[in-house]
């Protein structure tokens, strides 16, 4: 089973290199990367896995963005918004990711939306970085969206992915170590190591439920 | 104040973490200081008086901690949690939990004894050219860097800039040395 970090922010955007990033996350249990504005490449045993975030753009342009990548092999994910924009990019075929539930609205992200993703093979992110990094109402808003995503998970089972969002090999975090944040909020041993695999999941291009013949 | 019967003392463990990056040795007072923020601002004052979180020592780049026995995996989430200490950013990285402090410490010495196979190791901190006027001999893109701590095929390096010096996190596959020359010798 893959064991991946979603997101990782390498050199010139972060202040540690690919081969480093590398190094470091096999060390820590992960045998693959999605890196921010990286080639692909299998480095030290670690596959690193390109990966574009869409940030404040429109659903219009998602969708064209979407329909220029498909088949480069990367990951191609989304900033989320509100929540009439997360259900159009969440039914837009060719986007992997969901990101930015931590410090989205309320109601950005409610149960159409979930069954919208779950039909669609649309995964959510877990980023670790306000949990580790964050202090006092920052870390309790995230702990309380993913407390909130886990509810809707478990009822329309989307896709989750785990990220470090880490622009240094500092921010990285072992298997173990996430596994441990990620119990803060309600997810299990088979949770952690689902959402551990969820990038190479919606990678796949998942079949219809009903197929013509 | 006397000493407590084995049966009616408070059980211990300890724990043995690494401090990344490699060079730094924070002072352990303010390192608990750190750590029991962490704990503090993760679990709540409860929690930590539970727990019982402390610093005994740093050695060889890694540090020894304890908590109460029983706490270990909130002590290890709260230790993941921790980004910096004073100004330094730094990471610990938990390697082993134990009874007793001796066991952790022959894994420091066996740590520090270990060869990664297949790698060249050079665990030599090289003093940096910072300060001096003599240029860097290493390259990383098109800018130059001073090693800083230089560890099997890892490489910390500082990447001078017009306002600050920033860590860089390398390997050694990334750096270029900088006047290399390819003209065989004899000529």
């Amino acid at each position: 089973m893959k064991i991946t970090d979603a997101c990782v922010f390498p050199y010139p955007v972060g202040d540690s290199s690919v081969r480093r990033f590398a190094l470091e996350a096999r060390s820590l249990g992960y045998d693959s990367l999605v890196a921010a504005d990286a080639t692909a490449a299998t480095i030290c045993g670690v596959n690193i896995i390109p990966g574009v975030i869409l940030v404040g753009v429109s659903a219009k342009d998602v969708q064209s963005r979407a329909k220029k990548s498909r088949g480069t092999g990367g990951i191609l994910s989304v900033q989320m918004g509100d929540n009439g924009f997360n259900r159009a990019v969440a039914g837009t075929s060719g986007i992997h990711i969901l990101r930015g539930i931590a410090t989205a609205d309320k109601q950005a992200f409610d149960h159409v939306a979930a069954k919208i993703a779950a039909d669609n093979n649309t995964a959510l992110d877990i980023d670790l970085s306000p949990i580790i990094f964050g202090r006092g109402h920052l870390r309790q808003k995230a702990i309380h969206r993913y407390l909130d995503l886990m509810v809707l998970h478990r009822r329309f089972e989307f896709p989750l992915t785990i990220s470090s969002f880490a622009g240094s090999v500092l921010g990285l975090r072992a298997v173990r170590d996430a596994a441990g944040l990620c119990s803060l909020f309600g997810m299990d041993e088979i949770d952690v190591q689902a959402a551990l695999a969820g990038v190479s999941r919606v990678m796949v291009k998942g079949e219809a439920a009903v197929r013509v013949i | 104040m006397s000493i407590r019967p084995p049966t009616l003392r408070e059980k211990k463990r300890y724990v043995l973490a690494r401090i990344d990056p490699a060079g730094i040795s924070p002072d352990p007072k303010d390192l608990y200081y750190a750590v029991y923020e962490a704990v503090v601002s993760l679990f709540g004052d409860m929690a930590a008086a539970a727990m019982q979180p402390s610093v005994l020592s740093v050695e060889k780049g890694c540090v020894i901690l304890r908590c109460r026995r029983g706490a270990e995996r909130e002590f290890a989430i709260a230790l993941s949690t921790l980004s910096g200490c004073r100004d330094t950013l730094l990471t610990l990285r938990v390697l082993a939990v134990s009874g007793t402090i001796e066991s952790l410490r022959e894994r420091i010495a066996e740590i520090a004894s270990r060869k990664d196979p297949g790698d060249s190791p050079k665990d030599v901190v090289l003093p940096s050219a910072e300060g001096t006027s003599e240029p860097s001999l290493y390259r990383f893109g098109s800018e130059p860097v001073d090693i800083i701590v230089w560890d099997g095929r890892k490489v910390d390096a500082l990447e001078k800039g017009f306002k600050n010096a920033r860590r860089l996190f390398l390997t050694t596959e990334d750096l270029e040395i900088i006047h290399a020359t390819t003209i065989p010798d004899g000529l």
